[in-house]
C-alpha cells in the first residue's frame, strides 16, 4: 500500500468473474505521514481508508466482470463498519462481491479481515462511466498491471 | 395482489422516506418528489430485484439527453409504473 498515493491494493489473490468475486491482499505500511498524525503514539488506519480499500477492491471486480469497458465511481457508501482496529504492518485480506448490476451502477458488498478476523464491512454502490479519457484509462491499466490483474479480463 | 404503482410508491416511500400519501401515479419523481439520480439508484435497485427486471436507466438518459424523450415519459410514476409492466411482460415472454 502507498496509503499517500491511494495505491490500497497490493495484489489480486483471486478474482473470479463468473462468481463476481474478488479477493485481494493489502499490507499497511509501518510508516506513513498519516500515522503522524492518527495518532501519535498510536498509529491506527483511518476507516475512511479502511472503506476506499474495500471500494478499490469493489472497483477491481467491477472492472475484471465489466471487461475495462466501464470506470466505477464510489457514489455511496450504503452502509459501513468499523468492528476492529487495523494498524501499521497488518495484512489485509479483502472480498468483495457484486450484489447488483444495474444499468449503468452496481452495488457491491465488502469485507475486510485481518488474520482471518473481521475487522470491517460495507455496502457500496459505484456508478458505472465511460472512461473520460485516455489517461485514465493507461493509469488503469498501468496500475492493473502491478496488483497482477489477469490479463485475460483486462481486454473484452 | 398489489398494483405495481402501489409497490413502486411503497418503495419511494421506504427508499426516500417520503409520505406514501403525497405520491401519486401523477408524481413526477424528479419534479414532485425530489428524488435526486443518486437517491434514484437505490429505487431503480429496489425495483430490479423487486420486478426480476433490469431498469434501462442508461438508455432512458441518452434518450432524454439526446432530446429523443422526455423526462415525464419515464418518470411520471403512471409511466414508470408501464415501463415496468413492459418489461416484466418481456421478460415473461422470452423466458
Amino acid at each position: 500500500m502507498q496509503l499517500e498515493y491511494f495505491h490500497m491494493i497490493d495484489r489480486i489473490v483471486d478474482l473470479n468473474v463468473d462468481e463476481k468475486r474478488i479477493v485481494v491482499e493489502a499490507t499497511v505500511p509501518k510508516e506513513s505521514t498519516i500515522f503522524e498524525g492518527h495518532f501519535p503514539g498510536y498509529p491506527l488506519m483511518p476507516g475512511v481508508l479502511l472503506i476506499e480499500s474495500m471500494a478499490q477492491a469493489s472497483g477491481f471486480l467491477l472492472l475484471g466482470v465489466l471487461k475495462f469497458e466501464r470506470m466505477p465511481i464510489l457514489a455511496a457508501v450504503k452502509e459501513a463498519k468499523v468492528r476492529g482496529s487495523v494498524f501499521p504492518g497488518d495484512v489485509m485480506t479483502l472480498e468483495a462481491s457484486l450484489a447488483h448490476e444495474g444499468s449503468g451502477y452496481a452495488m457491491t458488498e465488502a469485507k475486510i479481515r485481518v488474520d482471518g478476523k473481521l475487522r470491517a464491512n460495507s455496502a457500496l454502490t459505484f456508478t458505472l462511466i465511460p472512461f473520460p479519457n485516455s489517461d485514465m484509462r493507461g493509469y488503469m491499466d498501468a496500475v492493473a498491471k502491478r496488483v497482477g490483474f489477469p490479463q485475460q479480463a483486462v481486454s473484452p | 395482489m398489489s398494483t405495481t404503482f402501489d409497490q413502486v410508491a411503497t418503495i419511494i416511500a421506504e427508499t426516500c422516506d417520503i409520505p406514501r400519501d403525497t405520491i401519486t401515479p401523477d408524481s413526477h419523481a424528479i419534479d414532485d418528489l425530489g428524488i435526486d439520480s443518486l437517491d434514484f439508484l437505490d429505487i431503480a435497485f429496489a425495483i430490479d430485484k423487486q420486478f426480476g427486471i433490469k431498469l434501462p436507466l442508461e438508455k432512458w438518459t441518452q434518450e432524454v439527453n439526446d432530446g429523443k424523450a422526455t423526462t415525464e415519459q419515464y418518470f411520471v410514476l403512471k409511466n414508470l409504473c408501464a415501463r415496468i409492466d413492459e418489461l416484466v411482460a418481456a421478460k415473461g415472454a422470452s423466458a
